[in-house]
């Protein structure tokens, strides 16, 4: 009951403050550019001096360059976007003293927690949605059609990916006393993920390896890394479980 | 009905003792004045007794159940209203209200009902439908008191609810405080005396952390206040008023005289005895008298009295 | 040059999202008391710097 209210609040406020909007263009227009710029890459090269001998030599343009357009700006894009959005999450609720206003009434800390991951996490699923939909489409008319089941797995991936560092950043929001800070912070665990993803061997259990797993199904590959899904979803609930310890410890 | 009972309750931040073996007891139903100064730890009790903080030590029982920090059934059946309360400003006052009676669990018919009641209540109704991001502090304070009273709450716990508003709004609120009588227990903190003296039952004085005394309003008057009387004479009357005076220090049942020129102020031991003397006295010394004036002792000299003893100690 | 014509109208979608970003920010903008920095700065950033000016005041310019 109490969390439906609560979810409630967090999706009219993403709505109101035209978060939803921010992030649904955001994804959207890569959607559409991610196969146009596949397509006329070479047209544009040849454009520059010169440009008509170096484009003769590169191959032309497939449909899975614009897959791999696709997981290249949606990827790093939706991980800036999750952290924007969800930096200020709790730290300015608690800031402002909204956060101290509500729970004191019959709204546990991890329902207040939780709605608000779910929130993000449901904005994340329909943004992506909508984008998928759009390269799908897009790449329809400028290469042919794309394999659906692997299409739709890819996405899938790269919401968990995206969800990782929603988790992260929620997490940060809890215990960092600013929305910079917590910001800050979540940057910081941003490179430290790459950094341990750059250690051979390590790399293909991280949540970065998710995109390329979804980019191998594109081209037909049958490799799984299932252990990158693991502690995909592993990071994500030990982040919230985190998240939820400290705050119903911290005073408000 | 229930009140609020708080034994041994300690609250240290680093070095510093906010709270300081805190006891009081607040009888149901009444209107209970937390008075302090500002710092003597008023917000930080309320805190404690949100559970939005935790005592270092001591306990504290609101309407009958033991405080303990997060989610507790107790939250059905309190309402509190902070200094500077904040609201997500995005929505309207109405969407708020609605929000807080969803949180609540309140089903759809009654929460609007019981929205428009409280938009009436708190004279917010014209101003609903705009977004609270462009309300003035008045209007803020106003609709904290209208969220804090959603679900009929047991025990209202306020902290300054009404020194942020100008003189006006100050009396509607505590006209509407003085409704909530017998209703709910209002566990109310201020520095402003006057409030107190309007609506509260029962008084407690608090100074860095430490009760320096709980009673009843009349109870406190009569046992603090010293009792006092002003003398005015005609100008021109100066020298007899001194002679008097310094024949008056004499006697036993004098406590002490403060001489302002034409006025003075006479503060005394034995009342009744006063009551007899002190008049024919003065006609004795062949004063002309403008005013003779037995005073009302007030709040402020009792608070200010106990809160400069607790200072010295 | 040819060849790239013919892509010009799968932009139409991409420039009409442009456009409801900038209706939507410029509009926030007009019913705002209070932004951080000043509006006519803002106003600027939003009508000129395509995509990315709309979210950048969604994001830093608003003051609640």
């Amino acid at each position: 009951m109490n969390f439906q209210a609560a979810l409630r609040k967090e999706m009219l406020e993403q709505l109101r403050t035209y978060r939803l909007l921010m992030v649904g263009a955001v994804l959207i227009v890569f959607g559409l550019l991610s196969p146009l710029l596949a397509k006329i890459t070479p047209e544009i090269i040849k454009m520059i001096p010169e440009g008509e001998t170096i484009a003769q030599l590169l191959p032309p343009p497939t449909i899975l360059d614009a897959v791999a357009q696709y997981l290249k700006n949606t990827g790093q894009f939706s991980i800036l976007l999750a952290l924007l959005v969800t930096m200020g999450a709790v730290v300015q609720e608690k800031d402002k003293g909204t956060a101290a206003m509500m729970l004191v009434k019959p709204l546990p800390r991890l329902t207040f927690l939780m709605a608000k991951f779910t929130a993000l996490a449901l904005m994340f699923i329909v943004t992506i949605a909508i984008a998928g939909l759009a390269c799908y489409y897009y790449t329809w008319l400028l290469f042919g059609a794309l394999d659906v089941p692997a299409w739709l797995a890819l996405n899938g991936l790269l919401l968990v990916f995206v969800l990782v560092y929603v988790a992260l950043t929620l997490f940060c929001s809890v215990l960092m006393k600013s929305q910079a800070g917590a910001g800050a912070l979540a940057l910081g665990l941003l490179f430290i993920i790459s950094l341990i993803g750059s250690i051979p061997g390590l790399g293909e259990h991280l949540p970065g390896q998710l995109l390329t797993w979804g980019g191998g199904l594109m081209a037909g590959e049958t490799e799984t890394y299932w252990s990158a899904l693991w502690v995909s979803l592993g990071i994500i609930v030990a982040a919230l479980a985190g998240a939820g310890l400290i705050f119903q410890k911290q005073e408000l | 009905m229930a009140g609020i009972r708080i034994e041994g309750l300690h609250k240290y931040y680093g070095q510093v003792h906010a709270l300081d073996g805190l006891d009081l007891t607040v009888e149901p139903g009444t209107v209970f004045g937390f008075l302090g100064p500002n710092g003597a730890g008023k917000t930080t009790t309320i805190r404690i007794l949100t559970g939005l903080a935790r005592a270092t030590q001591g306990d504290a029982w609101v309407a009958g159940e033991k405080v303990s920090a997060d989610f507790k059934p107790v939250a059905h059946r309190i309402g509190y209203l902070p200094e500077e309360p904040a609201f997500y400003d995005w929505m309207t006052p109405r969407e708020f209200l609605d929000h807080i009676g969803r949180v609540f669990g309140l089903p759809a018919s009654q929460r609007a009902a019981r929205v428009k009641e409280l938009l009436e209540l708190v004279g917010l109704e014209d101003v609903s439908k705009r977004r609270i991001s462009g309300f003035s502090r008045g209007m803020r304070q106003r609709l904290g008191l209208a969220q804090s009273l959603v679900n009929k709450p047991e025990v209202l716990l306020l902290d300054e609810a009404v020194s942020a508003l100008d003189p006006a709004g100050r009396k509607e609120v505590l006209e509407l405080l003085e409704r909530l009588r017998g209703q709910c227990t209002v566990f109310m903190s201020t520095h402003i005396l006057t409030d107190v003296e309007r609506v509260c039952d029962t008084i407690g004085i608090i100074a860095r952390g430490k009760m320096l005394v709980q009673s009843s309003r009349e109870k406190l008057l009569a046992q603090y206040a010293i009792p006092a009387f002003e003398v005015e004479v005609e100008s021109g009357f100066e020298e007899p008023l001194n002679a008097w005076i310094e024949g008056l220090r004499r006697e036993n049942w004098i406590q002490s005289i403060q001489d302002n020129g034409l006025i003075c102020r006479i503060l005394v031991e034995d009342i009744e005895a006063a009551k007899h003397n002190l008049l024919p006295s003065a006609m004795q010394a062949g004063l002309v008298m403008t005013r003779y004036e037995m005073l009302r002792p007030s709040l402020e000299d009792i608070f200010l009295r106990l809160v400069g003893e607790g200072e010295q100690e | 040059m040819e060849e790239i014509r013919q892509f010009i109208p799968f932009l139409v979608p991409i420039i009409i999202i442009q456009l409801i970003l900038v209706a939507v920010a410029l509009s926030d903008l007009i019913r705002r008391e209070r932004t951080k920095g000043p509006k006519w700065l803002w106003a600027l950033v939003i009508i000129f710097v395509n995509y990315i000016g709309p979210i950048v005041y969604f994001v830093f310019g608003r003051e609640e």
